[in-house]
C-alpha cells in the first residue's frame, strides 16, 4: 500500500512525462482493437446490406464504384444511365427497378433521389413527421437529423455536384417533413427525397413565372427575365415541370428486385453482352471480393501493427530505465533511510503497473465507446 | 438470396394485410367504375376528388396524397390527365398507367413554345388527356387496369377473370351504339364549349370544334363573341355543353341558332347512373338532335 502510494505521488509529481505514458500505453493497447472492432463492423455491415441488395444497374464500368455508390451513398460513383434503363426492367415484368439519383449533397450528407419503393425495399420506418408527398420534400436519416440538429419543418438546401460547378445546378430547398427511425446503415447519413426532386435540382425541372405574357390587345411576349423558383411551394409547384422525354433523364443507379429467382437470372443474363453499356451487378459478390482484399490489407496492418507496438513498448521501456537512471539519487536516498532492494523493486513494480492499469483503463474506455457507436461509425466510413 | 425473394413476395402482397380489403385508388371516374366493376365488393375503390371539383386540375391535399400512397393500386390514366401526380411521391410498384400502351393513339393539342436563356426553344407538348371518351380506347384501358389488379391483388384474379368479359363487353357495345346513333351527324360541325372531345370526335367520325368556356359558368360577352365566329366560320348548329348551363346562357345559344346539348364527360361520378348508362342516355341525346 506504502508503494502504491508513494508510486502514485511520484506519477502525479511527475505528470506530464506519466500523462504521456498513459496515452501511449493505452493507443497501443487500443488501436489494435479498435481496428478489429471497426474491421469487423464494416465487414458485417458490407455483407449484410450487400445480401439484401438482390442486383444492381448501372453503367458498365468499375462494379466496385457502381456497388459502393448505389448500396452505401459513397463518394465513388459510377457513370449514370438513363431512366429508360429503369423502364426496361419494369417493362420485362421480372422484377421492381428502385431509381436512385445520388449526384447531390446536403450539409455533408448525400441526397438520395429514389421512389416510395426504395422504403419499403429497405424496411425504413418514419419515426418523427411523415412520409414526403410532393416535389420538393424530404425525409432525414437519423444520425443526419441528430447532427444537423433538424426535423419535420426544417429545410435544408442542396448543393452542386462539384466545387468547380458553380452554374451547373440550382440550389434548392427542400423541405424537411420527416425523420427515419435509426438502422445503423448508410440509409441514417442520407437525406431522402423523391427522385424528381433530384432531376430540378439537376435543372432538368422546373418552375418559373408565366414565361409569355399577353398584352391589352392580345400579343403575346416573351418576358426578357424569367423568375426560377428555388423553393417549392403550394403557390408554385403547379409551374413545375420537366423537359425533354422521360426516359433520358439521369440516374446514378437502379436497384433491382426480382420477383423470384429465375427472373433474377433472366434478368442477369440480358446484360452479360460486354457492348452493352449497361450492367447488372450481384452486390454481394461484389462485397465479398472487397471484403477478402479488406481482411488480406487487415492482415498486413496487424503485423505493421505489432512492429510498432514492440517498437513503442520498447520506447516505454526505455523511458522507464532513464527515469530510474535519472533518479538514482533519489534511490540512494532511500537506501540510506533503511529501504531494502525489494522495497525499491515494488516501488517501480507499483508505478508500471499504475501506468498499466491507467491505460488499459483508457483503452478499455476507447474500445468501449467504438464498440457502442460502431454501427454508425461503420456508416459514416462507408458514406465516404 | 431468401430476403430479396421475401421482400418481392412482400411487395406483390402489397400491404393488403393491413386491410380488410384492398383499395385501388383512381384519378376519374371511368377508372372508378371499371376498377368498381372489376374488384366488386372484394375491394375499396377511392375516388378521392370532391364532388364539383374537375379531377384533371383538382390537387389533393397532404391527407389524400397519404391516403393514395397507401393504396394497393392506383390507377393513372396516362395521357397527362391529372397533373398533379407528376409532382407527387407515389411508389411505382403500385401504379398502373393504364394507357401507356395506347399512347400511339394519342391525340397531341397545341402548345406554347419558348426559351430559357441559352437552352434554346422549346415547347410543353400537351396530349389530350379524354380517352375513355373513345370507348375502344376505354376498353384497352379496362384490360390494363385488370391486368394491374391481377398481379397486385392474387387473391382476386379468378374474380377479375370472372368478370373482365362482362365489362369489355359493355363498352364494346356502347362503341357499336355510338358509331350507329352518330354517324348522322358526320360531315357536320359541332361546337363544344371546352376542349374535351378530341377522342370521343376522332372515334366516331365527328367534327367538334371547342371553346374554352368554364363548364357551368355565365360566359361573358367576349367569349359570345367567339362563339359567334365560330358559328359564322363553321356554320354549326350544335352546342355541347359539358355541364348544365345557366337557363340564360342556354336561351342566347338558341338565339344564335343552336341547339344545346348536355354531354357530360364523366371525369366525375354523375349523380346517378353508372358509366355506361349515363353515356349511351347522352350519345342517342346527341344523335337525337337535329
Amino acid at each position: 500500500m506504502n508503494a502504491l502510494f508513494l508510486a502514485f505521488a511520484h506519477l502525479r509529481w511527475t505528470w506530464a512525462r506519466s500523462l504521456l505514458l498513459v496515452v501511449v500505453g493505452a493507443l497501443i493497447l487500443s488501436v489494435p482493437l479498435v481496428t478489429q472492432v471497426l474491421l469487423r463492423g464494416s465487414e458485417e455491415a458490407l455483407t449484410r446490406r450487400a445480401e439484401v441488395t438482390p442486383l444492381v444497374l448501372g453503367a458498365r464500368g468499375s462494379q466496385l464504384d457502381l456497388v459502393m455508390g448505389a448500396v452505401y451513398f459513397s463518394q465513388d460513383r459510377a457513370q449514370p444511365v438513363t431512366r429508360a434503363a429503369e423502364d426496361a426492367v419494369w417493362d420485362s415484368g421480372l422484377a421492381l427497378p428502385i431509381p436512385l439519383h445520388t449526384a447531390f449533397q446536403t450539409n455533408g450528407a448525400r441526397i438520395v433521389g429514389t421512389s416510395l419503393d426504395y422504403f419499403d425495399f429497405r424496411g425504413l420506418q418514419i419515426a418523427e413527421g411523415r412520409q414526403m408527398a410532393l416535389l420538393g420534400e424530404a425525409v432525414l436519416g437519423a444520425q443526419v437529423a441528430d447532427r444537423l440538429g433538424l426535423g419535420p419543418g426544417d429545410t435544408v438546401v442542396s448543393a452542386p455536384e462539384n466545387l468547380f460547378d458553380l452554374d451547373g445546378v440550382y440550389p434548392l430547398e427542400l423541405q424537411i417533413t420527416g425523420v427515419l427511425a435509426a438502422t445503423g446503415t448508410p440509409d441514417d447519413e442520407a437525406v431522402f427525397t423523391d427522385v424528381k426532386t433530384t432531376w430540378i435540382i439537376a435543372g432538368i425541372g422546373h418552375g418559373h413565372d408565366d414565361v409569355v405574357t399577353p398584352d391589352a390587345a392580345g400579343n403575346v411576349t416573351a418576358n426578357a427575365a424569367i423568375t426560377q423558383f428555388q423553393r417549392i411551394t403550394p403557390e408554385n409547384i403547379d409551374s413545375f415541370h420537366f423537359h425533354g422525354a422521360s426516359g433520358d433523364y439521369p440516374l446514378s443507379a437502379v436497384l433491382v428486385a426480382p420477383y423470384d429467382t429465375r427472373s433474377g437470372t433472366i434478368l442477369r443474363g440480358r446484360y452479360l453482352d460486354p457492348e452493352n453499356p449497361l450492367q447488372m451487378t450481384v452486390p454481394a459478390e461484389v462485397v465479398a471480393g472487397l471484403v477478402d482484399r479488406i481482411f488480406r490489407i487487415a492482415a498486413l496492418l496487424d503485423a505493421v501493427t505489432l512492429v510498432i507496438g514492440i517498437a513503442a513498448l520498447g520506447a516505454i521501456g526505455l523511458s522507464l530505465f532513464l527515469a530510474w537512471s535519472l533518479r538514482a539519487p533519489e534511490i540512494e536516498t532511500a537506501r540510506r533511510l533503511g529501504a531494502g532492494r525489494f522495497m525499491i523493486l515494488r516501488l517501480a513494480f507499483a508505478e508500471i503497473a499504475l501506468l498499466l492499469i491507467l491505460s488499459a483503463g483508457i483503452a478499455a474506455g476507447l474500445v468501449t465507446l467504438v464498440t457502442m457507436n460502431g454501427d454508425s461509425l461503420v456508416a459514416w466510413i462507408l458514406a465516404l | 438470396m431468401l430476403k430479396p425473394l421475401a421482400f418481392a413476395l412482400a411487395v406483390l402482397a402489397g400491404a393488403a394485410s393491413a386491410q380488410d380489403r384492398p383499395v385501388v385508388a383512381t384519378v376519374n371516374y371511368p377508372l372508378a367504375w371499371m376498377a368498381e366493376r372489376l374488384g366488386g365488393d372484394a375491394i375499396e375503390v377511392l375516388f378521392p376528388v370532391p364532388e364539383g371539383r374537375d379531377p384533371s386540375f383538382w390537387r389533393p391535399g397532404l391527407s389524400d396524397i397519404a391516403a393514395i400512397q397507401q393504396a394497393d393500386l392506383i390507377a393513372l390514366n396516362g395521357a397527362g390527365f391529372a397533373a398533379w401526380t407528376t409532382r407527387a411521391s407515389l411508389p411505382r410498384s403500385r401504379l398502373i398507367d393504364t394507357s401507356s400502351d395506347l399512347s400511339g393513339a394519342f391525340i397531341a393539342t397545341q402548345s406554347v413554345t419558348h426559351s430559357h436563356g441559352e437552352d434554346g426553344e422549346h415547347s410543353h407538348t400537351g396530349t389530350a388527356s379524354y380517352t375513355w371518351l373513345d370507348f375502344e380506347l376505354a376498353a384497352g384501358q379496362a384490360q390494363a387496369l385488370a391486368a394491374a389488379m391481377q398481379r397486385r391483388m392474387p387473391d382476386l384474379s379468378d374474380q377479375v377473370a370472372e368478370t373482365l368479359p362482362a365489362l369489355l363487353a359493355d363498352l364494346d357495345a356502347l362503341d357499336s351504339h355510338a358509331r350507329e346513333a352518330l354517324a348522322a351527324l358526320q360531315g357536320t360541325t359541332i361546337i363544344a364549349t371546352h376542349p374535351r372531345y378530341q377522342y370521343f370526335a376522332r372515334a366516331y367520325g365527328l367534327d367538334i370544334a371547342a371553346l374554352e368556356w368554364e363548364a357551368g359558368a355565365m360566359p361573358g360577352e367576349a367569349q359570345w363573341q367567339d362563339l359567334q365566329n365560330m358559328v359564322t366560320d363553321t356554320g354549326a348548329a350544335l352546342l355541347i355543353w359539358e355541364a348544365e348551363p345557366p337557363r340564360e346562357a342556354r336561351d342566347r345559344a338558341a338565339e344564335m341558332g343552336l341547339a344545346s346539348v348536355i354531354f357530360a364527360p364523366l371525369a366525375s361520378r354523375p349523380a346517378s347512373g353508372d358509366f355506361v348508362s349515363v353515356m349511351r342516355a347522352q350519345v342517342t341525346d346527341l344523335a337525337g338532335r337535329p
